[in-house]
């Protein structure tokens, strides 16, 4: 089955196909697994695993190039046209796929949004929106932000509002902002029946007023339903080590892991940051499989890190809950917030996140 | 009255709650008694402030009023800072007669020669502390009043205790006043911080309730409900493990409370020690960690790990020292040429 989908893919990159060739070959394992679902990411769900072998895309390939600039290049993203994404803090959500929705329609859509918003508000169910009455909504596609052809250009939507007293001049101020995006989420688009849009990551930065206001204009237009998307401690930990590993040019952040202790007298916070040369130091002799990263490694690069934590303190940080992790790269919050710092791997981290939100969504 | 203080002496005002402006009015005594009566503290906390400010322009209050007023609110709110504790030390052992007056003087006539715009106010506490306001000028600059020092120096201790301004250049000249006024030679941060400035005087002047008793044979009273018919062998080892861990816990954090800070931080320039077989970073440079621990009330967590399961018993010594330390921000390095189990932390 995987080799007969190969070619339909069309001309690719050579990383992309390396990928393909990656699924293709964990299909295979999957299949000898006496798996007989015929999802791929199901598959990987069935493994226990959440991102899979096929996070070697964010792990060095074969020839040693990070793969995620490899992909940058290949995909051509403008830092330029995807700055306003970086360092702002994003909530989560999986979406289910939209029904009947149609990319030629964006401007119309954008009209019927911003008319539900002001109907809302007049009832009086919209909490603390506040003094706006006026909102701009404005849905455009971000064709920057995908994997491949198979993915669905990002679709942004702005909502700003015009201030009532400085009525035409004036500039729109930003409210809120979210997108929906898909990068390498494939897994779940080629399977689609028709007339369904598969863009099962979603982002939103400002009031939750808005984010319920938006999101039940979407449920309600497009049949479709947002969940909030936590991060277990083990996505975390997959997380932490594929950025530790990540070249940066610059001088770049720590590598800080948070912990919660559970289950004592007082609430405890435990902050565990680590130079960033001497994380990937440390990542890159625990990284021994080329071209991908496995659940080991990832188990064998915390547990020196909570080995080292011991000898010094005599606590058990893995009977702790990893609750956040940052670095120069992104940062994550186990209630589903995250970061993005560095342009060069943003499709990356989008990427792993598309994957968990398809992981959701099945 | 100055616009300079009217505006100071509301926006103090403004930041207390609004059930307890009229507590710290009366403490600052500014205000008589039949000024208080004709204020309306049920409305909202801007006009309370309008009118405060309308009584204090008849008094007119000057800039040492207003200052008066802050030092009573660190006072009285004195966990919403950080304070850092200080250590001074003598050349002899001699201790002298300390007056007052002669420290104000001091002290004073000290941070003056260096810089003349800067208001100084003190205000004597029954507990013999005396809190002394610092706000910061430059020599064109008349002093601004909202990033002042704050100092509480209890005489006849060789501690002190401040929450710094975030005018941090003039650190040195402060310390400089404060030796210089209480006769002593030196003065040293001791790496000791937290909000709760009591807790702070109770570690330094060991005041908390650490008993050090060796062997507290008391056996466990909470929940040692034992299934029926578990095996008594496991029951019994499972009761003097948990008794050992909390024999431990209590030789090293002693039976009463801890004194409250809510933090501790660890600066880690140790080897990593690697399991041979596991084959990972081999390296000869130390492995570069910054720990910190944060915590409502920091000494009562750590003090219920090791009965929780989540550490060994005992608890590693870099966190039990903290109170007799009395300290909490360290830099841990590796011992030189000696045990590689052990640490030293200069």
């Amino acid at each position: 089955m995987a080799a007969g989908r190969a070619p339909a893919r069309g001309p690719t990159g050579g990383e992309f196909e390396r990928r393909r060739r990656a699924v293709a070959a964990m299909a295979e394992e999957a299949q000898e697994d006496g798996a007989t679902r015929t999802l791929p990411s199901l598959r990987r769900l069935s493994r226990a695993l959440p991102f899979g072998r096929t996070h070697g895309r964010l792990g060095t390939s074969s020839s040693g190039r990070p793969v995620v600039s490899a992909l940058c290049s290949q995909e051509s993203v403008d830092p330029e046209k995807t700055a306003f994404l970086l360092r702002k803090s994003w909530t989560l959500y999986s979406v289910t796929p939209l029904y009947r929705f149609r990319r030629a329609r964006l401007r119309d859509y954008g009209r019927l949004l911003s008319a539900f918003i002001a109907a809302e508000k007049q009832k009086g169910l919209a909490v603390e929106v506040g003094v706006e009455l006026d909102i701009k909504v404005a849905l455009s596609s971000l064709a920057e932000l995908r994997g491949s052809e198979l993915d669905q250009a990002a679709l942004l939507v702005q909502l700003s509002s015009r201030s009532q007293a400085s009525s035409r001049n004036s500039e729109d101020k930003p409210v809120w902002l979210g997108w929906f995006c898909s990068v390498f989420g494939d897994d779940l688009s080629e399977n689609l029946p028709e007339d369904f849009t598969s863009l099962p990551l979603f982002l939103s930065h400002g009031a939750e007023s808005y984010t319920a206001l938006v999101g039940s204009w979407f449920q309600k237009t497009f049949d479709c339903c947002f969940r909030r998307l936590a991060i277990s401690p083990q996505n975390l930990s997959w997380m932490v080590a594929m950025w530790a590993g990540c070249k940066l040019d610059r001088a770049a952040s720590a590598v800080e892991l948070i912990f919660s202790v559970p289950g004592l007298a007082q609430p405890l916070d435990i902050s565990y940051a680590i130079h960033p040369e001497d994380a990937k130091a440390l990542w890159d002799t625990v990284q021994k499989t080329p071209g991908e990263i496995t659940q080991e490694e990832v188990d064998v690069f915390m547990d020196c890190l909570y080995a080292h934590f011991h000898r010094h303190f005599k606590i058990h940080l893995s009977a702790a809950k990893l609750v956040k992790v940052s670095t120069a790269v992104a940062s994550a919050h186990c209630n589903g917030i995250v970061k993005i710092l560095h342009s060069q791997y943003l499709p990356g981290v989008l990427m792993l996140l598309t994957e968990l939100a398809i992981s959701q969504i099945q | 009255m100055d616009e300079t203080v009217a505006e100071y002496i509301r926006r103090t005002v403004l930041k207390i709650p609004r059930d307890e402006i009229k507590m710290v009015l009366q403490k600052w005594g500014f205000l008589s008694e039949a000024q208080l009566q004709t204020l309306n503290f049920h409305q909202m906390k801007d006009s309370i402030s309008q009118e405060i400010v309308q009584l204090c322009e008849e008094n007119s209050a000057d800039i040492k009023q207003a200052a008066v007023l802050d030092i009573i609110y660190n006072h009285i709110y004195q966990d919403k800072r950080i304070w850092s504790v200080y250590q001074m030390k003598k050349s002899g052992e001699e201790l002298e007669y300390f007056d007052i007056t002669d420290f104000k003087k001091k002290f004073k006539r000290r941070i003056r020669s260096a810089l003349k715009n800067v208001t100084i106010t003190f205000k004597e506490y029954e507990d013999n502390a005396i809190w002394i306001r610092v706000a910061w000028g430059t020599p064109h600059k008349k002093p601004n009043q909202y990033k002042p020092s704050y100092v509480v120096y209890h005489s006849q201790t060789p501690y002190v205790f401040i929450s710094a301004s975030v005018l941090k250049s003039n650190m040195p000249l402060l310390c400089q006043a404060l030796i210089v006024a209480s006769n002593y030679r030196d003065i040293r941060e001791m790496e000791l911080r937290s909000h709760s400035l009591n807790s702070l005087k109770d570690i330094v002047f060991k005041t908390y309730s650490q008993n050090f008793q060796t062997y507290t044979t008391k056996p466990l009273q909470e929940g040692n409900v034992e299934p029926e018919n578990a095996d008594i062998r496991i029951v019994q080892e499972n009761r003097s493990e948990k008794e050992r861990i909390y024999r431990l816990t209590q030789e090293v954090f002693g039976s009463g409370p801890q004194p409250k800070l809510e933090f501790a931080q660890y600066k880690l320039e140790t080897m990593f020690k690697s399991d041979p077989k596991m084959d990972v970073l081999d390296k000869k440079e130390p492995f570069r960690c910054l720990v910190k621990f944060s915590s409502p009330h920091l000494l009562e967590s750590l003090k219920s790990l090791a009965p929780a399961g989540m550490a060994d018993a005992p608890l590693s010594p870099l966190l039990t020292c903290i109170p007799h330390k009395a300290r909490n921000y360290f830099k841990i390095r590796e011992k030189k040429g000696s045990v590689p189990e052990s640490f030293v932390s200069p």
